[in-house]
């Protein structure tokens, strides 16, 4: 309990930042989709498309007109940022003893090094937590503006939840890399590499057809605004997959930091 | 300027340089392999999209970026190139001098017979090296691409040498940048999560360039002063936001030269 509250006052300042960032993309956002809300042009012009063009070219998910719309395009900002934020706390957690050279002192109290990582992990969990609410919260304080509907809110949350899951993924990648890393310097650039990598990959899998199999390899494609839009709910293969590497990655974290060597 | 530090900062950031050098590569070639096979495909979409209103197209930023000329698909791997060499400038930036504190090496680096400024002269400019290789890397390399995989489209050379250059500026500004915010705050305990936060956050904010319309925050991200499809349209830099860049970069290095010759290093106990 004492380690889990001092890593949630250690996580503070960085989680304020985090929050700082989001609240920035949101509000810039919003500042440039004001233009187009309910702009009664580009209404027209979308009224007279065929509804075959409009579903071809996802415009219904992301139809500018409309505040789900303009949160459709959103989504995958929430996850990018979502997922970084998560990961840097997941890697950080157990590597940050190493630096601040403090391990030794956090491991000969009276705790197994099970329960260390247990408190780190709930501290970030409830880090990552806060973030998807500060998130929602600011999601729905902006919407005010334009008259959401109920369809609006289901979206959001649905949203949240893929963002929360995504969240929950890089959380448990970076904790891994925490722990299995004998450097502790490296487990964050290796972090920044699976990001960028998995950024990457969701790009060019939506570039090309035969390209389409990476989606399994990078999380920011398990769920997809339009489709997410579209079904109104996560879909199960995903979260199964997203479930899988979890716990993959918690298991093989707590077997390996238990019995590692530490680096002093 | 000092031989030894400039060398040894060197020496000590070649790994890095290496790996993100290669990565650069990687991005660009993988990227651009896919281009011959794309544009056929982005070709019979902008035949397709000829037939929308213009109105539409423009609203939804369609109309700026097009995927099927070398350049146009260019500029979309160009602003992953950044997004890269943003996160590896501000990484150097924010480790510059913060990095001797965590490692609790700077007591022993201030104590030798070298002035702070001469410090500081000499790992900026070994940062500066390392990041002008990283250059030199992507440029070799997207000329490479654009030899291999043009797909026998034409481009206008003019504006791939602007676009390459431009780089410069864009890893100094982050540089500069993350140099001073690292002295401003009281300890940098971990370089990476402000590097991130830096380059991805001012990413996302550029994320809606493409919209009409002009937004008072999409000024302050250099991603947005060095738009590709703005320097592919109008074969120039947006010099006001250029300038202010400049400026910018000036002023955080002012600032650092100032806070690092006064600041209190501490020692090791």
């Amino acid at each position: 309990m004492n380690i889990f509250r001092r890593e949630l006052k250690a996580n503070l300042k960085s989680l304020i930042i985090w929050c700082v960032i989001m609240a920035l993309l949101i509000l810039g956002g919003v500042a440039k989709f004001s233009a187009y809300f309910n702009n009664p042009e580009l209404l027209k012009i979308l009224d007279s498309l065929p509804a075959a063009y409009v579903d071809a070219l996802s415009l219904r998910a992301f139809n500018l007109t409309t505040i789900s719309g303009f949160y459709g395009i959103m989504f995958i900002y929430f996850a990018l940022l979502g997922a970084i934020a998560a990961a840097m706390w997941g890697s950080d957690a157990i590597s940050k003893e190493e630096r601040n050279k403090t391990v030794e002192f956090s491991l000969v109290l009276p705790v197994t090094r099970s329960k260390v990582i247990t408190a780190k992990v709930l501290a970030a969990l409830v880090n990552c937590i806060v973030f998807m609410l500060v998130t929602a919260l600011i999601s729905i304080g902006v919407a005010q503006n334009y008259k959401p509907d109920q369809a609006f809110y289901n979206f959001l949350t649905v949203e949240m939840e893929g963002m929360f899951v995504i969240e929950l993924v890089f959380l448990a990648i970076g904790l891994l890399l925490g722990c299995v890393m004998k450097q502790y310097k490296r487990s964050s650039s290796i972090a920044i590499a699976i990001i960028l990598v998995a950024y990457f990959l969701s790009i060019l899998s939506g570039l090309q057809k035969n390209l389409d199999f990476l989606k399994y390899f990078t999380p920011f494609k398990y769920f997809d605004a339009s489709e997410l839009f579209r079904s109104g709910a996560l879909s199960g293969a995903y979260l199964l997959l997203s479930a899988a590497i979890i716990v993959v990655c918690v298991v093989a974290a707590y077997l390996t930091y238990n019995r590692r060597d530490l680096y002093i | 300027m000092s031989a030894t530090i400039y060398l040894y900062e060197l020496r000590s950031r070649l790994k890095s340089v290496i790996t993100w050098s290669i990565a650069l590569v990687a991005i660009i070639l993988i990227f651009f392999s896919i281009f011959p096979g794309f544009a056929d495909q982005a070709a019979l979409l902008n035949e397709t999209m000829s037939k929308f209103p213009p109105a539409l197209l423009a609203a939804f930023g369609l109309n700026q970026v097009d995927l099927s000329s070398v350049l146009g698909f260019f500029s979309f791997i160009f602003l992953f190139t950044q997004l890269c060499i943003a996160i590896q400038a501000g990484n150097y930036g924010f480790g510059l001098v913060s990095i001797e504190e965590t490692d609790l090496t700077a007591d022993f680096l201030v104590s030798k017979p070298v002035s702070r400024a001469q410090i500081l002269n000499s790992k900026l400019l070994a940062a500066i090296t390392s990041l002008v290789i990283t250059d030199v890397v992507v440029w070799v390399s997207s000329i490479a691409a654009f030899m291999l995989f043009n797909a026998d489209r034409p481009y206008d050379t003019h504006t791939l040498i602007l676009l390459l250059l431009s780089l410069l500026v864009f890893q100094l500004f982050f540089l500069s940048l993350g140099l001073v915010i690292s002295l401003l705050v009281k300890r940098v305990r971990s370089v990476t999560p402000y590097a991130l936060g830096l380059g991805f956050g001012m990413y996302v904010l550029s994320a809606f360039s493409g919209l009409e319309g002009v937004s008072v925050l999409e000024t302050i991200t250099a991603f947005k002063h060095f738009d590709p499809n703005y320097i592919i349209q109008h074969v120039a830099y947006n010099t006001p936001l250029v300038l202010l860049d400049v400026a910018v970069i000036i002023v955080s290095l002012a600032v650092s030269y100032w806070l690092y010759l006064r600041r209190d290093i501490p020692a090791v106990s």
